[in-house]
């Protein structure tokens, strides 16, 4: 049963990329709603599995790194489809919708079926740790697309070519802004998830801190991004903000990857 | 000597800004200046054009040599130059050529940028100074005029004007690929050329929110201040200015670039890295194209722009041959009407144009009497021809005296009094 939505899922999410993709490529209005249509569909589709789980779990089901995967590609296109409300960022959705399948895609190939939650692991500040936490990560990565658009506006500027891709993407000013927002929305709510993590971790374990290998990435992606906020204040925007947006994101994905796939320790949902 | 039209200047091509700044007139001036000109025994009519790209004196005269020397005459001293400084720099066309000349300027092929639009309100504006205080008789109100109608037809019929419009929206559309809104941003302009005004118009109905001027002459940058609703700021405080500046457009005609790359540096690091798009249209480049090397600035120069329209560089030379042509056939029938511009055919033209009453009054009236017999009707025929030709009589001979001063005076009155301009015009079509 979960795995036939998985499927469902990652063909709809499939579908939506190719409709942003050829709306981007034709202009063609109609394309954009199908493919806005596919991805809502494919959100809804994500979003009854998480609730599915959560109910079988007793609590939100991120124990597994399936779980994990699946929730991230939701919060991402829940996001994307939120904004695209407030901004008519088609372009967003063509890179918003490949990434959502790559997640479900590694969440089909890593599933490992449902697993009894560790009683002794229930507890109110789990949810106060991921809820955050992940809802950072998913506006951190939105922000990381945007930053890809901006790099690729930034380079049809300055070659100066003819293509008329320039004239489909935002203006710079959009994009740096929007970053900018992202950004630090993403960072509050990531720095929440990590001191709500340090308490989960004084409950559990005793301590606060104690170098854990996803406490030690995540406090090398947290410096990073309160580099490019504090930068940002003293001046630092455009393709430098977008790049180093672009670092913090690998960064991010690293600690993710890894820890769930690498390392064995108290973050891992594998081990 | 039979007269002759006379076209003594300089342009943008043949004489640098500095000489072109000292050769101008100021608009006070200008009265005046074609007063004098006319005080000069040779020259028979004048108009004065003086653009930021041109200073030219076309005149209709008798004696070509001792006009231009009476035009150079003039131009040093109503400047205090001495003529050297400047001779070396003056075109001067007589003739055909400088027909060609002015048809070629009035239809914007002689501009900076090829196909401007607004050369052709400065002309108007000019030849209406001139014909205020009578310097503009027949030849050089014909020879206007149809330099008017020339650039008309070489915008409608040729794409020549699709480039200099294509520029300046290139310009917009890319300011929108750079700015959310151009509400909050402003603009500078350095420098006032053809273009770069064309460029602030569209910036300005691209709903722009504040424009800073300079320019060398200050006078200028208040005039244009005025008109887009701007500041005029002084040419050697601009860099202070700089960092206040969202889009720059360049338009000056200084040798050397006005902007380098440190000014960029240091205006960006005020602006906190606020992105510049800077807009070069001057020929030769006034912004150092290391520029655009710095990041958040884009720096597009005025063949950049003109890349990103439609039409490429082989279609647009295309057009500007088809103007050529244009141009060329319209000289053509100038020369043809003033070389016939004597006693003969005005009088032929008088007498085509009476005729051309009487027999159209005389049908309206033998419709409406239907029961004239034959005899009756030759009888109105003969009496009507009989008062034209006795009317006629007394100014036909005055025309036919063979003395050239009066002769052309004469000429001139009867072809405006009797509309024969107008009546060419026709015939032209």
């Amino acid at each position: 049963m979960e795995l036939k939505l998985l499927v469902l899922a990652l063909a709809l999410y499939l579908g939506a990329t190719a409709g942003f993709v050829s709306h981007l490529l034709t202009g063609k209005e109609a394309l954009r709603r199908l493919a806005l249509v596919t991805l809502t569909a494919a959100f809804g589709l994500d979003a009854v599995a998480i609730i599915v789980r959560s109910v079988v779990y007793r609590t939100l089901a991120i124990t597994s790194f399936h779980d994990q995967l699946s929730l991230f590609a939701c919060l991402i296109v829940g996001f994307y489809l939120w904004l695209q409300r407030r901004y008519p960022l088609t372009v967003l959705g063509s890179l918003v919708s490949p990434i959502a399948f790559l997640f479900v895609l590694s969440a089909y190939v890593f599933y490992s079926g449902n697993r009894e939650f560790p009683h002794e692991m229930h507890n109110v500040w789990l949810p106060a740790h991921i809820a955050p936490a992940f809802l950072g990560y998913a506006i951190l990565t939105v922000a990381f697309c945007v930053s890809l658009i901006y790099l690729l506006q930034e380079k049809e500027l300055k070659k100066k070519g003819k293509s008329s891709l320039r004239r489909r993407l935002p203006s710079l000013e959009t994009l740096d802004e929007l970053n900018f927002r992202f950004v630090t929305w993403g960072f509050t709510l990531f720095t929440i998830g990590i001191i709500t993590g340090s308490v989960l971790a004084k409950e559990r374990w005793g301590a606060f801190w104690s170098w854990d290998p996803v406490q030690l990435w995540s406090l090398v992606t947290w410096l990073l991004y309160a580099l490019l906020v504090h930068t940002r204040l003293t001046g630092w925007r455009g393709r430098r903000a977008a790049t180093l947006t672009i670092v913090g994101f690998a960064l991010l994905l690293v600690s993710f990857l890894s820890v769930n796939l690498l390392f064995v320790g108290r973050h891992s949902a594998l081990g | 000597m039979t007269p002759d039209i006379v076209i003594v200047g300089v342009n943008h091509r043949t004489a640098p800004v500095e000489v072109r700044e000292r050769l101008a007139l100021a608009d006070g001036r200008l009265d005046d200046a074609h007063r004098r000109l006319l005080g000069f025994e040779p020259v028979k009519e004048t108009v004065l054009v003086c653009t930021c790209n041109r200073v030219e004196v076309v005149a209709y005269a008798d004696d070509v040599a001792a006009a231009t020397d009476c035009i150079t005459h003039f131009l040093a001293e109503e400047h205090g130059m001495p003529r050297e400084q400047f001779e070396s720099h003056l075109y001067r066309y007589c003739g055909r050529t400088a027909v060609q000349h002015l048809f070629r300027v009035a239809a914007s092929l002689d501009s900076m940028v090829i196909g401007e639009p607004q050369i052709l309100g400065q002309l108007k504006e000019f030849y209406a100074r001139a014909a205020t205080v009578g310097a503009v008789r027949t030849v050089l109100h014909r020879c206007f005029h149809k330099s008017f109608s020339v650039a008309k037809r070489v915008r409608t019929e040729t794409g020549i004007a699709s480039k200099a419009v294509s520029v300046s929206s290139a310009a917009v559309e890319l300011a929108r690929n750079i700015f959310d809104r151009l509400e909050d941003k402003t603009a500078m302009l350095i420098g006032a050329g053809e273009m770069s005004e064309l460029a602030a118009r569209h910036l300005l109905s691209g709903g722009i929110g504040s424009m800073i001027v300079t320019n060398r002459t200050f006078d200028r940058a208040v005039e244009l201040a005025r008109e887009f609703r701007g500041t005029p700021v002084p040419y050697e405080h601009f860099p202070r200015y700089l960092p206040l500046a969202d889009v720059v457009i360049g338009s000056t005609a200084a040798p050397h670039h006005v902007l380098l790359p440190p000014l960029v540096h240091d205006a960006l690091r005020e602006r906190k890295q606020r992105p510049m798009f800077l807009i070069d249209l001057s020929v030769p480049r006034a912004f150092d194209p290391a520029i655009n090397e710095i990041d958040n600035v884009y720096l597009y120069d005025i063949d950049d722009l003109a890349d990103l329209s439609e039409e490429n560089l082989a279609e647009r030379q295309r057009e500007a041959g088809k103007a050529e042509l244009i141009i060329e056939a319209e000289v053509d029938k100038f020369w043809r009407w003033l070389n016939g511009l004597d006693a003969v055919p005005t009088i032929v033209a008088l007498r085509e144009r009476v005729e051309n009453i009487r027999c159209h009054e005389l049908e309206k009236t033998l419709g409406a009497l239907k029961d004239l017999t034959p005899r009756q009707r030759e009888a109105l025929d003969a009496l009507t021809s009989a008062i034209v030709k006795k009317i006629l009589h007394s100014p036909i001979m005055h025309l036919k005296r063979q003395d050239a001063e009066v002769e052309s005076f004469y000429v001139d009155a009867v072809r405006r009094l009797f509309d024969l301009e107008d009546f060419d015009e026709k015939e032209d079509q």
